[in-house]
């Protein structure tokens, strides 16, 4: 196989060879004495002379006695030039390329990372090869310093969250701009029912060769209205001119919650609420609660309520104890498998790869499968044309199980009793009113959600060059998605019941297309370097859904739609928008030394009302590379030295559609047609403006043995897209206006080192973030709080977005045991004043959902063919709100099995505890908006580890394979925290945004999986 | 030379390309349609009075919760709350926050619902004659009845013969078309809320037809007219309005109560309902009254001996409670795309036979015979001789559950559990929001 590439590369080759006077022979090896494959040999002197190394890093070239030098160069690697002696055998030894060498993807073109002025976080597709997580986002948390990554639960192909630089929004997206490949993806959820899906999920990590992530305005500015989150650039692989490689992995894995929470058993629930339901006699002076309490138990213990031959109730003297939360859980399964070949020639290059990852969560008939392919070519046509496509397709599968507050989401079956018993003697599986609330296990049985994805993103170019240095480039690109969601609930099940079953079908398609031109110049006038990139960019995006639903099924069967004998929902929907934008950015360097970036963009887009269609977003930055004067040439400690500013405007327009228009929607009644007024106009309303400082330098020290980044910046959001609250009385609720300010102002700091070279090897990158959110103003508002018993996320002026907003829990009062909130009054001031009554308790500030600190420490050793890499990820200064617990630990207010803590309820006057008496039908603290249910949510967790062996090269070559590797994984393996809930990773979701945040409800926690692996090139 | 050729054809096609997209930012939306085009035609305004009962339809306010309200706020001893939503576990432990979200639903779809029907209201000119007064009339009725529950739950009571200068709510009478600092109300007193719905009903009943499908009546003003009437202790009004209803024979008593219930049209005794189709959105009542077999949701309110024990053993009303989910249920809100009966004809005989006997009258009857209408229809024995508490008894029976009983305790005066019926925690708060939106609104008592 090898041996025919090599013939067919070196007939590529051969019209270049001209009858040569000698023959250069030798081996490229990398400073181990490892072959390079592939390196390139070319000869200066005669244009389009050249070779390539075979498999061993030898290779063969016949020259003329023109030739006097090689050029010698491989990838990654520092390329040499030698000159050539008398001896026909050269040996070259090429060592690793500088890190601040390294060429990073920027917007519409690439630059030189010693010579970038603004902020971009690059993360190689390396660090998260095989990462056994369904989306790239899971691999990269603790990655990238200032990319705050949350996943909402552990449920497999959820959404999750990831902020750059903080939160500037409060109504529009707070998500970054997607490019894969240069087409900005589309994310809209179209399913009709469960949490939203991550987008991110339906690309292959495996496929992808760089994240970069435009932090700064310098960066951001050149993708305009749509950078002021940030902009994540996916770039997948491409094709390299050489011998072609087929790499293969395969792994396999299981899954396991990472914490479980601590429920009553049998015995200490019967006692408890027993006892709960005295104390509410004893309040009411009556004996209802006793009796009533007994009923209970006779109903929640199934045929055990029932009497036994001696008139004793069964369960009584033949306990159930029946762990509920284990029953939400299973061993989760993994499998990843794919292959992947990569090569070319001077005229085609070609990547391409095939992968299949199938996962079983650990939840309970929660599954995740993806199939992906892709092919990207890269072809000289001739001298000045260049074309090139990108092509993938990527079906997902996602068997979703309820969000968070659903009866039949697993977690929420821990509120059912430890007294019930999960199955009759039959088998079935019991329900309400046997089971507390419904028995959500009845939807594993008897339901099935199933959502089927389907993206293909294609991009195709064509580069022409019109003279030295100056380019054409012109792109067309296609992200189409398509969905199509099946549920059936079936008789049994809590949705079904009411209707003999229930089903729906939902089909959804998004069609984003894209295409761009633009021009690039490059040129050095000696010690002047300029690069200039000007285009212009379209994009539509149109939105299609049909739904039906229909109910009535003759047996749980027959599944489709078409048994159902009544429709109860027909309808299909349309959205749109378009962007049409006009782009720039200049470098300009002198002496390598005074670099400045000017770039900008005008944006237009169908979001914005008529009298704002158009925005332009510009940026400046400037850089200084100290390294490059004399006086520090000669450093011994410095080996690398830059400052940089950079300061611009960028916006948001990450609201939906048409919310400038005053609008009439359908209302109909009756079976009649109707409309209604939905939306008031707003012909003024715009994007919102981030205008962001960034100051910064970049260093590397002993030879750039260590080398980092530090960044102070300071973002102020103005003219927030926000929803404001309007006074109810008008009818309507909102208003999308161009109101308030936030601001994020942080530090960053990023350090790599490597510590030993030679045969033990170890180095580490190390990043940590602060940031500072801050609402500076609403308006004419001071507040805006989502109104809800439940949830406390509000915004306030002078605080960070999102605080949690309720009455101060002041503990127990040890005389009666009753509930006690601070008071609070802001007229007042009485720090200490209780109050056992909740509504008279004054509302506060009581925490944050977000931290102000979070960072990441990779560390990767390497001795011999062994490697071990870990990564720990933290982050610091946040609480959570533990929503649930109003319910499982709120001392017996009702049946909901308690957590064991309840135990420690207040007993007897004098106790001092902070749990309050348990009263039966009472709310005795179980108030969801009082700082009893926060939790300080800080974390440092072990991301992943990977821990694995190569086979050495020489046992391998024999039986035809260049790399075979076996490697054992672990991700989320140990978890430090003193957060008192399952995961401190959460936000739970159904109620999820940029408000509410931070809130645990019935969330599952992440998964700790490991899985093994084998990766085998050849 | 080619090559220039070729990338001339190629820019300038491209730049036509991206020239032709300038024109695509203009997009209109393809779900809804702009607010100036459609107030224009006869067609479009009586599309919007049809959406204002859709608003009316919604679950927060006349779809359910609105009467669940009214039962939980007094339904010490009688039922009880065991469902799992905050709201309205809130509302029944009287322990009410203004960041309720139940409450605050209420608000802002009654006030949703009154902004449709100002829309309505100023493009009558663009009606056909022939429909003009009808088209009026309801969105007159709908603005009535709105505003009397919204004074009801979130104001002090009505005194009867005082000055009402308490607080209520803000009047809105005109359209929305833009948010500015007008928009800002502060709240009339209960008095003038009082004189805009007797003002709005009045006229209603002046346009509208006797009978008009199943959309607001002559019948159904006067209906709501006896029963804002009866709330103000205006004995004579509320008996001749309930007696005007009771004349028109347009209503007749069902002989069966149970039928009443769970129909999925209105029936004859139906004097104004709300009404779902399977294509709707399942009635709130349904949700929170009924057990998962019939849609509701975990049976979040039971029955309470204490209620059950106030029946008669042989009363067909107690007959149609029903044992799910392992408690008591009552019977009247089983059907989720059905009927939830705002105005029954039983109660115009009730407030006729109240009224009549408070004033000594016998308009239309005697007091006796109207309630031993009602009381035989739920297979009673008829009574020879009756006071005021048998003929409020009757009253609480017969309507048990469908919203009435804060209502009624607040009118007769009757203490809710340990409360006075004029303690601020049976009075909805004000809604955060609207505080926090509106500098000129002050908070009830007690919040």
């Amino acid at each position: 196989m090898k041996q025919l590439l090599l013939s067919i590369s070196l007939m590529f080759f051969g019209f270049t060879l001209v009858h040569g006077q000698r023959t250069i022979s030798g081996k490229v090896t990398d400073t181990s004495g490892d072959g390079l494959i592939g390196a390139n040999v070319i000869a200066k002197e005669v244009a389009g002379l050249g070779t390539i190394t075979d498999v061993d890093g030898n290779y063969v070239l016949k020259i003329s006695n023109d030739v006097k030098t090689l050029l010698i160069s491989y990838t990654g690697y520092e390329s040499q030039e030698i000159s050539i002696s008398s001896s026909n055998t050269l040996n070259v030894t090429l060592s690793e390329g500088k890190l601040l060498e390294e060429v990073v993807v920027v917007g519409y073109g690439t630059q030189i990372k010693s010579q970038l002025t603004g902020n971009i976080a690059k993360v190689s597709g390396d660090a998260i090869q095989n990462a056994p997580v369904p989306s790239i986002q899971e691999a990269l948390q603790g990655r990238a310093a200032g990319v705050f990554i949350e996943s909402s639960n552990g449920k497999t192909g959820g959404a999750n969250r990831m902020r750059i630089r903080g939160s500037s929004s409060i109504s529009a997206s707070n998500q970054p701009l997607f490019v894969v490949d240069g087409i900005p993806l589309s994310t809209e959820s179209l399913n009709s029912t469960g949490a939203a899906l991550n987008p991110l999920s339906d690309i292959n990590s495996n496929d992808i060769e760089s994240v970069e992530i435009l932090k700064d305005a310098s960066a951001g500015a050149i993708y305009g209205s749509r950078a002021a989150n940030g902009v994540v650039l996916i770039t997948t692989k491409k094709g390299k001119e050489g011998i072609s490689k087929i790499n293969f992995n395969l792994q396999t894995g299981f899954s396991s919650p990472t914490n479980k929470r601590e429920f009553m058993n049998s015995d200490e629930f019967i006692e408890y609420f027993r006892h709960a339901a005295a104390n509410s006699d004893v309040l009411e002076g009556d004996t209802f609660w006793a009796g009533f309490v007994e009923g209970r138990f006779d109903r929640y213990s199934g045929p055990a309520g029932d009497l036994d031959d001696n008139g004793i109730f069964k369960w009584v003297d033949q306990p159930v104890n029946t762990n509920w939360q284990d029953q939400a859980f299973r061993t989760g399964r993994s499998l990843l498998a794919d292959i992947s070949a990569q090569g070319g020639t001077d005229k085609l290059k070609y990547y391409a790869s095939g992968a299949v990852n199938r996962t079983e969560g650990m939840l309970v008939s929660n599954g995740f499968e993806r199939i992906s392919s892709r092919l990207n070519l890269d072809s000289k046509v001739n001298s000045w044309i260049d074309v090139g496509l990108n092509f993938s397709l990527a079906r997902t599968i996602i068997e979703q199980v309820a969000a968070d507050n659903a009866f039949s989401t697993p977690l929420q079956l821990v509120a059912l009793s430890p007294i019930t018993p999960v199955r009759d003697e039959d088998g079935n599986l019991y329900n309400t009113p046997v089971t507390t609330y419904y028995n959500g296990l009845i939807d594993t049985e008897d339901a099935q959600r199933k959502i089927t994805n389907f993206r293909s993103i294609t991009n195709g170019y064509i580069n022409f060059k019109l003279s030295e240095g100056l380019n054409w480039r012109s792109e067309l690109g296609y992200d189409l998605y398509n969905l199509k969601e099946n549920a059936f609930y079936g008789s049994k099940t809590e949705v079904g019941l009411p209707f003999n079953g229930f089903g729906l079908a939902n089909y959804g398609q998004t069609q984003n297309l894209n295409t761009k031109s633009y021009l690039s110049y490059v040129t050095d006038f000696s010690e002047l370097g300029l690069n200039a990139t000007a285009g212009i960019e379209y994009q539509k995006t149109d939105v299609d859904n049909a739904l039906v639903e229909a109910r009535m099924f003759p047996t749980d069967d027959l599944k489709t739609l078409a048994s159902a004998a009544e429709v109860a929902t027909g309808t299909s929907s349309f959205t749109e928008f378009s962007f049409l934008s006009y782009f720039s950015r200049l470098n300009f360097d002198y002496q390598n030394k005074y670099l400045l970036t000017l770039s900008g963009r005008v944006d237009g887009s169908s979001r914005f009302g008529e009298n704002k269609r158009y925005g332009f977003f510009p940026a400046v930055s400037v850089g200084y590379v100290l390294s490059e004067e004399d006086f520090m040439k000669d450093s011994k400690v410095f080996s690398f030295l830059k400052v940089r500013a950079s300061y611009g405007t960028t916006g948001n327009a990450g609201i939906g559609n048409f919310q400038h228009l005053g609008l009439y929607g359908s209302g109909s009644y009756n079976n009649q047609p109707g409309l209604r007024p939905t939306q008031i106009p707003n012909p003024d309303l715009g994007w919102e403006v981030t205008t962001q400082l960034d100051l910064g330098f970049d260093f590397g020290i002993l030879k750039d043995r260590i080398n980092g980044e530090i960044d102070y910046y300071v973002k102020n959001t103005s003219d927030l897209l926000l929803d404001v609250p309007v006074p109810g009385t008008s009818g309507f609720t909102t208003q999308t206006q161009n109101i308030g300010a936030v601001t994020n102002k942080g530090v960053e700091l990023v350090l790599n080192s490597t510590n030993l070279t030679g045969d033990f090897k170890w180095s580490t990158s190390f990043n940590i973030a602060y940031n500072k959110n801050e609402v500076t103003s609403l308006g004419d508002q001071q507040l805006i709080d989502g109104g809800s018993s439940r949830f406390m996320n509000v915004v306030q002026v002078g605080q960070p977005l999102g605080v949690f907003y309720g009455a101060e829990y002041a503990g127990v009062d040890t005389q009666n045991g009753d509930a006690l909130w601070y008071i609070n009054d802001p007229e007042l001031n009485d720090a200490d004043t209780t109050t056992n009554d909740f509504s008279a308790a004054n509302f506060v500030v009581l925490g944050n959902p977000t931290p102000e600190i979070i960072g990441g420490l990779t560390n990767t050793f390497g001795y011999k063919g062994f490697d071990l890499s870990f990564t720990f990820q933290g982050v610091a200064g946040n609480d959570i709100h533990l929503a649930g617990d109003s319910f499982m630990a709120c001392n017996g207010c009702w049946f909901d099995n308690q957590t064991r803590d309840q135990l420690k309820s207040w007993r007897n006057p004098g106790d001092v505890t902070n749990v309050p008496q348990a009263r039966l039908g009472y709310s005795n603290g179980d108030q969801a908006r009082s700082s009893r249910y926060l939790s300080d949510g800080s974390y440092l967790r072990l991301r992943s580890l990977t821990f694995g062996y190569d086979f050495p090269k020489s046992l391998i070559k024999k039986r035809g394979l260049d790399k075979l590797r076996l490697y054992v994984q672990g991700q989320n393996l140990l978890t430090f925290t003193k957060y008192i809930g399952w995961d401190p990773e959460v936000s739970t979701d159904f109620a999820v945004d940029n408000v509410i945040s931070g809130v645990d409800f019935y969330s599952a926690p992440q998964p700790k999986t490991i899985t093994f692996g084998l990766n085998v090139g050849f | 030379m080619k090559n220039k050729i070729l990338i001339y054809l190629f820019s300038f096609s491209t730049i036509g390309l991206f020239h032709s997209c300038a024109d695509n930012l203009g997009l209109e939306p393809a779900q809804s349609i702009s607010e100036n085009i459609v107030l224009d035609t006869d067609r479009n305004v009586k599309n919007v009075l049809n959406g204002a009962y859709s608003v009316l339809q919604r679950g927060a306010i006349y779809g359910g919760e609105i009467i669940r309200n009214g039962e939980l706020l007094a339904g010490d001893g009688e039922i009880l709350f065991v469902g799992t939503f905050g709201g309205p576990r809130q509302i029944f432990n009287k322990q009410m926050i203004a960041e309720n979200e139940d409450v605050r639903r209420q608000w802002t779809d009654s006030y949703n619902a009154i902004n449709v029907v100002n829309n309505v209201l100023t493009a009558i000119p663009v009606v056909n004659e022939d429909d003009r007064d009808r088209v009026e009339g309801e969105a007159l009725f709908i603005r009535g009845m709105v505003y009397f529950d919204l004074v009801r739950y979130y104001a002090k009571t009505y005194e009867s013969g005082q000055s009402n200068t308490q607080p209520g709510v803000p009047l809105v009478l005109t359209p929305t078309r833009g948010i500015d600092a007008s928009n800002s109300l502060s709240r009339n007193s209960v008095e003038e809320v009082y004189t805009q719905v007797l003002a709005d009903l009045t006229r209603a009943v002046s346009l509208l037809p006797a009978t008009n499908g199943i959309s607001a009546t002559s019948g159904a003003a006067n209906a709501l007219l006896a029963r804002v009437y009866l709330q103000k202790g205006d004995f004579a009004k509320a008996r001749d309005a309930a007696n005007t209803v009771i004349e028109s024979g347009e209503y007749i008593l069902k002989n069966d109560y149970a039928s009443v219930f769970n129909a999925d049209v209105a029936g004859s005794e139906d004097i104004f309902a709300i009404e779902f189709t399977s294509q709707d959105v399942a009635a709130s009542t349904t949700e929170f009254w009924s057990i998962p077999q019939f849609g509701g949701r975990d049976g979040d309110i039971e029955i309470l001996p204490g209620h059950l024990a106030l029946y008669d053993a042989d009363d067909e009303r107690l007959a149609l409670f029903f044992e799910g989910a392992a408690a008591i249920r009552s019977g009247k809100w089983n059907n989720q795309f059905g009927v939830v009966n705002l105005f029954r004809l039983a109660e115009m005989y009730l407030i006729r036979a109240e009224t009549n006997l408070r004033l000594g009258t016998s308009i239309g009857a005697t007091p006796l015979s109207d309630y031993n209408t009602i009381h035989t229809r739920a297979g009673l024995a008829a009574k020879n001789n009756i006071s005021l508490v048998d003929i409020i008894s009757e009253k609480r029976l017969e309507l048990a559950h469908e919203g009435h009983k804060i209502h009624e305790h607040k009118r007769l005066k009757l203490d809710v559990g340990d409360l006075p019926y004029n303690d601020p925690k049976l009075i909805f708060p004000i809604p955060a929001r609207e505080l926090e939106s509106n500098p000129n609104l002050t908070q009830n008592d007690g919040y």
